[in-house]
């Protein structure tokens, strides 16, 4: 029984892991750091797993969990230089046409994103999950008008970084 | 003017086949780590703070037979046993507060409600041990009050040879003097650590938790 449930959620995680690499690639800024909270996240994802009930998706389940491990939980928070690992992420997707000043663009923004509170992070990367207010908000637990007001002055705060 | 966000949040989304993938059998193998979660140290900690009052009585001095004998010559073994009691029953309401908290958290909260939570259960584990710090300064300011009314301090103390031949009144401020500064000490220097150990492991949760007030006002 509980091998198979422990089949069932490795399987599962497998196949969504991505989500808690991005997770990971916003909130630490080096190799080891990412290794280490993927692998709290997980361990919060399985302790938890008996309870997932599968009335939502597997996926959305996850949002919650990895985010609030990385808000709360986590707790190796050593301050380290910083590398390049996110650049090096971030760098160019080859189809797409190289266009420096884009690039230049999308750099920016990301190192402002990187400068972000704990908090407005996990908004941002909800946001660009294309998560849609309310669930944003449940996920946070604040009220929609206020996600959407907090949201809004990132985007302007953004703006200003990229068009001084 | 392209919406600068639009632009990102389609790079954000392309960005995932650069992503680290990891195998069945790396996932397979955290799931059985240990959790450095804060929750857990937190939990630690407490599982600390209660075992060292133990431990002192590890110490020679503080082992029953002396400690309790230099108490009843003192003529304050009475209120230590009371003391005593009073203690243990605080202690074992702690426990079961405590371990009521630690149920309380979820992961599966949301984010606000998780945090209020670990900072409940973290003030619940402070109240602990303010309430044991102030357990060690009234049991050293009896042992004051008890020098003071002692008849035969010298004897009552064990000290031998040398106290015997000390001044009587002397000695009685020396070692009320001792006791009181000893208390002081200990007390502060446990404290210190421990408060020091918990706001730099909770600072972050608050920094966090403020941003989300803040932000929900």
């Amino acid at each position: 029984m509980k091998k198979e449930l422990e089949h069932q959620f490795v399987s599962l995680l497998e196949q969504n892991q991505n989500i808690v690499h991005k997770v990971c690639s916003l909130y630490t800024d080096n190799p080891e750091a990412h290794n280490d909270l993927f692998q709290e996240i997980t361990i919060q994802l399985w302790k938890a797993y008996p309870k997932f009930r599968g009335d939502s998706k597997f996926s959305t389940w996850m949002y919650r969990v990895a985010l609030n491990t990385a808000i709360t939980l986590y707790r190796k928070a050593k301050k380290q230089p910083r590398t390049q690992a996110f650049d090096t992420v971030v760098y160019r997707i080859g189809a797409e046409p190289y266009d420096p000043t884009e690039e230049k663009q999308l750099k920016l923004m990301y190192s402002a994103i990187r400068e972000l509170g704990d908090i407005d992070k996990a908004l941002v990367f909800l946001y660009l999950e294309d998560k849609n207010y309310s669930e944003i908000a449940d996920t946070l637990g604040i009220s929609e008008v206020n996600a959407r007001v907090k949201m809004s002055r990132i985007k302007t705060k953004l703006k200003t970084i990229l068009n001084p | 003017m392209m919406d600068e966000l639009e632009l990102l949040k389609k790079d954000w989304q392309q960005r995932e086949q650069e992503l680290p993938r990891l195998s069945y059998d790396d996932i397979h193998r955290m799931i059985w780590k240990k959790s450095s979660s804060l929750v857990r140290w937190i939990f630690y900690i407490s599982i600390i703070e209660f075992l060292v009052p133990h431990l002192l009585y590890l110490v020679p001095s503080f082992r029953e037979g002396n400690g309790y004998s230099v108490a009843k010559d003192l003529g304050i073994h009475t209120e230590l046993l009371v003391l005593t009691v009073i203690q243990y029953a605080v202690v074992l309401y702690f426990i079961i507060q405590f371990y009521r908290r630690y149920k309380e958290i979820s992961v599966l909260d949301d984010a606000n409600r998780l945090m209020k939570r670990i900072i409940r259960t973290r003030r619940t584990v402070k109240h602990y041990v303010i309430f044991c710090l102030s357990m060690i300064l009234v049991i050293f300011g009896l042992f004051v009050v008890g020098i003071y009314f002692s008849d035969n301090l010298a004897e009552a103390l064990q000290l031998g040879e040398a106290g015997a031949k000390q001044d009587p009144v002397e000695l009685k401020w020396l070692m009320m003097g001792i006791m009181g500064v000893l208390g002081v000490v200990f007390t502060t220097l446990m404290g210190g650590i421990y408060f020091l150990l918990y706001g730099l492991l909770t600072r972050r949760l608050y920094t966090n938790y403020k941003e989300l007030r803040r932000m929900d006002r």
